[in-house]
């Protein structure tokens, strides 16, 4: 379990959000949205003690984060940057064998079996098994972003943090990366992500925590944060909600 | 890869072995080996044991060494144009070596004074480079740069001083790259450095590995990236300032060997390493046995034949290969 006590966030100086609290359960999926330079990414890594909070703790199973060593982080867990360039000529294998890392004393340089299994699992839960000896250069951006997930789940942690990892994918491939995310939490993961669709986060994420400027706008189920108001104070555009079967759908109001 | 490797190993070992035979006069292959076999047999064995030998010995450590800390920079900075020079040893100890050149410092003083002051302009690029508890990428060669040119003004004005023309062309033998006249006892200081810097270069394994990812996912995997980037940075100074005590300024192979290495075993650094230090060794054995012979009695600087004959091949072999790709 992920616990923020009255976290605030921020780069430099600058604040961004502040006194976040709330507990993200094992096995919760909860989808991270906000304005774009709201917070999201700073938020994820500040959950993975890369960037340290201004003020507040995060615990993680009871742990404080900031008080882990790297490597102890991250073998509890793996965050998923959103997609850059990449100079190296690393085959789709490779670049996945690095999220073994954590898991290897400094004198152990050869993939053990429980690496080669873990890459594996890992490379046919993002369906390309088929790349796994192409160069990760000639990958297009979506398969580039399924490679690095394929690169977190490879890392094996039981929390997943993802930063946009939806973006650069088609609609199917989307819906494929979400339904498995959703999955991997049915299992037990604790999984946060970052997304910008609403109605994708509403279809798959158990919650929803909305940041808005300088705070934390909500942290619930999506029927409850989804409410055109909320969104329109977090967004500054009005929105339309249309409910449906399947759960509620916004529209912004053009 | 270990074929390619023991390949590479053989190879080396073979370009060691051919070196022994030339220089001043040719000694048949049989006769080295008994020499080699019996270090007090006559003057074969002396020419041998004390001129050859060193001399392969420190050539192939001078190449092993330099393409070794050019790697591990690259793959540091992920930058395939850093070359081992960039830390500010060499052209500190080049500057140093002048002043003392012009200073009338005792000859057998040089190689520990460049040591030392190579390494002090190494650890103050570093320094310059700091960034929170790392290195920034980009300060780095900006530092580099700036004090490499400094230190250049230096030998500039040290070979427009020097008051006698033996003293400017001491200088010029020093910045143009030699092993003439190194004996094992050049060998005996700089080897516990070498070893040093192999060792940390051997650490670094791992670490140089998760960074082909990138800083920012080689932290999300658990690497401290800033002890790393200090390791890194250590090992490549260590092997850069000892080659350059014993041979002074050996350009191409910190620069383009780790780029023939990769091209031949990939860019993993368990392959890349050991790959890098044994082209560097034959390539530099070799060069040196060109060096010593091809003008007898007198020499090539090592460090201007590997760049006549060096750019060139692997400009051939780059352009050759893009164009089959």
């Amino acid at each position: 379990m992920i616990a923020l006590h009255d976290v605030t966030i921020g780069i430099g100086e600058r604040t961004l959000v502040r006194e976040i609290a709330g507990e993200v359960r094992a096995g919760e999926f909860v989808a991270v949205l906000g304005p774009n330079g709201v917070g999201k990414t700073t938020l994820l890594r500040a959950l993975c003690g890369l960037r340290a909070p201004l003020a507040g703790e995060i615990r993680l199973d009871g742990m404080n984060v900031a008080r882990m060593s790297a490597l102890e982080r991250a073998r509890r867990i793996a965050f998923v940057a959103s997609d850059d360039a990449m100079t190296d000529a690393l085959s789709v294998r490779e670049v996945i064998a690095i999220g073994r890392f954590p898991h290897h004393s400094w004198w152990e340089w050869s993939p053990r079996a429980d690496d080669v299994r873990a890459i594996d699992e890992a490379l046919a839960l993002v369906r390309l098994e088929s790349f796994a000896d192409r160069p990760f250069a000639t990958l297009s951006s979506g398969e580039r972003q399924r490679a690095w997930i394929a690169m977190g789940l490879a890392q094996g942690t039981p929390v997943l943090l993802l930063d946009e990892p939806t973006s650069h994918l088609d609609v199917r491939v989307a819906h494929r990366i979400l339904a498995l995310l959703r999955d991997l939490a049915r299992a037990g993961r604790t999984i946060l992500c970052v997304l910008h669709d609403l109605n994708e986060a509403a279809a798959y994420a158990d919650r929803l925590m909305l940041l808005g400027c300088e705070r934390m706008l909500a942290f619930d189920e999506p029927a409850r944060v989804l409410d055109p108001a909320t969104l329109e104070s977090a967004y500054g555009i009005a929105v339309e909600r249309l409910d449906t079967a399947r759960g509620p759908r916004v529209f912004p109001v053009l | 890869m270990p074929l390619r490797l023991a390949v590479l190993a053989f190879a080396a070992l073979l370009a060691c072995g051919a070196s022994l035979l030339v220089g001043g006069s040719w000694i048949a292959p049989h006769d080295v080996l008994a020499a080699l076999a019996h270090p007090h047999s006559g003057a074969t064995a002396t020419i041998v044991w004390q001129l050859r030998l060193p001399r392969v010995a420190i050539a192939a450590c001078v190449g092993a060494a330099l393409a070794l800390a050019g790697a591990l920079l690259q793959g540091l900075l992920r930058n395939p144009l850093v070359d081992p020079y960039l830390t500010g040893v060499s052209a500190g100890c080049a500057a140093a070596i002048a002043l003392a050149i012009l200073a009338g410092i005792a000859a057998p003083l040089l190689p520990a004074l460049g040591f030392a002051v190579g390494l002090a302009a190494a650890i103050a690029v570093a320094l310059l480079a700091r960034r929170g508890s790392g290195i920034d990428a980009n300060r780095l060669i900006l530092a580099g740069v700036s004090l490499s040119a400094l230190f250049s003004a230096i030998v500039a004005f040290a070979i427009a001083r020097a008051n006698s023309p033996d003293a400017a062309q001491q200088i010029l033998a020093w910045l143009a790259g030699s092993i003439a006249g190194r004996t094992w006892s050049d060998l005996r200081f700089a080897a516990p450095y070498l070893g040093a810097g192999a060792l940390l270069a051997i650490a670094c394994i791992p670490a140089l590995n998760a960074l082909r990812a990138g800083d920012l996912r080689a932290r999300t995997v658990g690497l401290d990236v800033d002890r790393a980037q200090w390791m890194i940075l250590a090992a490549a100074t260590l092997l850069t300032a000892a080659s350059v005590t014993l041979a002074g300024v050996v350009g191409f192979i910190g620069l383009i060997v780790p780029h023939l290495a990769r091209r031949t075993v990939g860019s993993d650094a368990r392959a890349l390493l050991p790959a890098s230090a044994l082209i560097g060794a034959g390539l530099c054995a070799v060069a040196d046995a060109i060096a010593r012979s091809v003008v007898a009695p007198s020499e090539l600087p090592i460090g201007v034949l590997l760049a006549f004959i060096g750019v060139p091949a692997f400009l051939y072999l780059y352009l050759h290969q893009e164009q089959r790709a």
